[in-house]
């Protein structure tokens, strides 16, 4: 059984065409992935000691995939010994229910969150939303998405498809809301105060905080937790309640790998050595400390995770979520996070979605949203082959027959044709005459079908009036003939 | 690197070695003056002194200026510390009377009532707080933090190559001094300065090694708070102090 992810809302043609027709959006997405590709390259190429460690953090982290379980069960014994609370989720339900029986326990009304891709996967937010908590998103990015009601278009920079102008006409709505100044202007700087002002009085009032987590270190049962803005920090520090929900897959067995893959996320995510803040959280507040929460809970979400131990995909739980692999994607490029319907958009995305929510989640992905580039695979600081996963997704998808069969009928016919060379030049001669109608000003126009869809956006040449098999043999013709 | 920082260059306190002087310097000093350039290039402040105690308490004031008002004149600033032997070496009490500041020491557990009490230092009911009286403390403390101008902490170890300072959270030495105020200010001895993240990960398991365990936090801080959320643009202090500094000496 897979796990389960929210539904993608919109179908994927409806979502492309929104996304094509927004131009605002895909400079914003353009720019914002360039800059972070170009971080990353610059990086590594002046920071040697990068490439090292990523090569060893590498066999780490395949290392501590390797044995899971035994990892997990370490870290819950150390956790538990001092005096955190662990408990394994299947999915979505479970820590829906642990989360808001905790805060029912302790009187809980309002939650602060610093970013977690993995509480988007279960849509946690709107789990305790429904049971009448306040929820705030408090990484400025999410806290944008969050005004906005979207879902991240980007796993490290969720609003980066948002321009400023409409940043500044979101938090001026919130400000109408809460009855408070709006910002002065749309400067970042004019802009980060308000957030700031904001999320401050949300920080002070929160009895909880929920955080994911970047890796969990078995030998002494400690949460990582990376961010730039501090918001990680403020969430795990400040509510009576910190709750971390965190994949199985963030396990390391050791401080050794840790050492090794801690700048990791930084220097492919956003070519900075380390991210701003780095944070170890090992169980909660101890005995004559005033400050950090009086309870730590954390939630390990299994969520389709654990079944791909031991498959060809097992790879694809190395992710280290830097969002280096969309960076470099032609496809999230040109169509940006929120047309992929999921919180995991890009190349990542196109695997991670159907393998965790199962493949008639989103058969539309692996099948559509990659142009089998592998500029993902070489830039994933994990090696994670995803070009490969993805063609594994295309071809289960055809053994189980979920194509359209009007796809299915296409690529029977032409396997048939093309296979000989008579039905090729059978289908030439089909494609030349049939042309004919459509070719205008030199140019093939308005075809139908599949033709169609090509020559709608772009300038496509007739087949020539003779192919070229057809030239040879009138040439050879014509030689011996005379 | 920013503003502040530069023009400091200036004034007394400051001293970036040259090119020449960083060729025959020793490891120790060329490991610092990475530390200093990598800090600044993250948006932080950095002074390096090189007087020892009077010269540290001078430079603290001037940061505390310069980070607080801007350069400005700081008529009133309130300075969280933690309270660690370390520090009361440098009499902060003292030092920040004499500018007409407050000084609001970090309670250690047994003295929670004590902070409880207030800013002006009255010491209130002294008894060791139950859990009841000490979660009501931490929301004093919060808001304490929060209306704090600058908090002042040492750290435990600083890496060179990355620009980042490790603070351990234990009873005397709290999470909120450096999240809360507006700016926060570490000071920093030079035999703290390692070169890489995992020469400081390994300062942390020997610290494992002798207390069995890790602290209940550990923070690692690389500058002042950021974010590129609004167009890629650079925003510093969303979250955490908006300005982060550190003194490189002895005390
Ligand atoms: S698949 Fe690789 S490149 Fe993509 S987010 Fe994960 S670790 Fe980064």
């Amino acid at each position: 059984m897979p796990g389960e992810l929210p539904p993608a809302g919109a179908t994927w043609p409806e979502r492309r065409r929104r996304a094509l027709a927004d131009p605002a959006m895909r400079a914003a997405v353009a720019k914002s992935t360039r800059s972070l590709a170009v971080k990353k390259e610059a990086v590594f190429a002046t920071y040697p000691a990068a490439e090292a460690m990523r090569k060893r953090a590498v066999i780490a982290r395949r290392g501590s995939l390797a044995r899971v379980d035994a990892l997990l069960d370490e870290l819950t014994r150390r956790v538990e010994a001092r005096g955190g609370h662990v408990v394994r989720a299947a999915g979505p339900a479970d820590v829906g229910r642990y989360v808001l029986d905790v805060a029912r326990r302790r009187g809980v009304q309002r939650v602060v969150k610093s970013k977690s891709m993995a509480t988007e996967e279960i849509a946690l937010n709107e789990q305790l939303e429904n049971a009448g908590l306040h929820v705030r998103e408090t990484d400025l990015g999410e806290y944008i998405i969050q005004l906005a009601g979207e879902r991240p278009a980007h796993i490290l920079v969720p609003a980066s498809h948002k321009t400023r102008q409409q940043v500044r006409a979101l938090f001026d709505e919130e400000a109408a809301a809460c009855a408070v100044d709006p910002p002065v202007g749309d400067a970042t700087p004019e802009l980060t105060a308000f957030a700031r002002r904001q999320l401050r009085a949300d920080f002070l009032a929160a009895d909880m905080g929920i955080s994911g987590g970047n890796f969990l270190v078995a030998e002494t049962g400690t949460l990582v937790l990376i961010t730039n803005e501090g918001n990680g920090r403020m969430t795990t520090s400040l509510p009576r309640v910190h709750i971390a929900v965190v994949g199985i897959d963030k396990i390391v067995a050791t401080w050794a790998d840790l050492a090794d893959l801690l700048q990791q996320p930084a220097l492919s995510g956003t070519g900075q050595r380390l991210s701003t803040y780095t944070t170890f959280i090992t169980g909660p507040r101890r005995e004559g400390e005033l400050d950090g929460p009086e309870e730590f809970h954390l939630v390990l979400l299994d969520n389709g995770r654990h079944e791909l131990l031991g498959t060809e995909f097992v790879d694809i739980l190395a992710c280290i979520r830097c969002g280096a692999c969309l960076n470099v994607c032609p496809v999230f490029r040109t169509i940006g996070g929120q047309a992929y319907g999921t919180m995991y958009s890009g190349p990542i995305g196109v695997v991670l979605t159907p393998l965790l929510g199962g493949l008639e989640r989103a058969p539309e992905l692996p099948k559509s949203a990659c142009a089998l580039c592998y500029a993902c695979a070489d830039a994933c600081p994990m090696e994670i082959d995803l070009p490969r996963h993805i063609l594994a997704l295309r071809r289960t998808e055809v053994e189980r027959g979920m194509e359209p069969w009007s796809d299915r009928l296409t690529f029977e016919l032409w396997g048939r044709f093309w296979a000989n060379p008579a039905g090729f030049r059978f289908t030439g001669r089909i494609a030349r005459l049939g042309q004919r109608v459509y070719v205008r000003d030199g140019r093939l126009k308005g075809a139908p079908g599949l033709v169609g869809g090509w020559t709608a956006t772009r300038n496509a040449p007739p087949l020539a009036r003779e192919s070229f098999h057809e030239w040879w043999a009138r040439r050879r013709a014509s030689r011996t003939g005379s | 690197m920013v503003g502040a920082a530069a023009c400091l260059e200036d004034r007394v306190v400051t001293r970036k070695p040259s090119a020449g002087s960083l060729a025959e310097a020793s490891g120790r000093d060329a490991l610092v003056a990475e530390f200093v350039e990598s800090w600044r290039g993250l948006e932080g402040d950095a002074w390096i002194v090189r007087g020892g105690r009077d010269e540290v308490r001078r430079t603290i004031v001037e940061a505390a200026r310069i980070m607080v008002e801007d350069g400005g004149p700081a008529t009133s600033c309130r300075v969280l510390a933690w309270s660690t032997a370390d520090l009361a070496s440098l009499d902060l009490p003292g030092l920040l009377a004499q500018q007409g500041w407050e000084h609001v020491p970090w309670p250690t557990g047994a003295r929670a009532g004590e902070a409880a009490a207030g800013t002006n230092g009255a010491a209130a009911a002294g008894d060791v707080p139950g859990a009841e009286e000490v979660t009501r403390t931490q929301a004093e403390l919060v808001t304490l933090a929060a209306a704090s101008d600058l908090g002042i902490t040492t750290c435990a170890w600083a890496v060179a190559e990355t620009g980042t300072i490790a603070l351990y959270a234990t009873p005397a030495t709290g999470r909120l001094p450096s999240l809360l105020p507006t700016a926060h200010l570490a000071l920093v001895r030079p035999s703290q300065v390692v070169r890489t993240v995992p020469d400081g990960l390994r300062l942390l398991a020997e610290y494992m090694a002798r207390e069995g365990d890790p602290p209940s936090a550990v923070n690692l801080v690389s500058g002042p708070s950021r974010s590129a959320d609004i167009e890629g643009d650079l925003a510093v202090g969303v979250h955490g102090p908006r300005r982060a500094g550190v003194i490189i000496g002895e005390w």
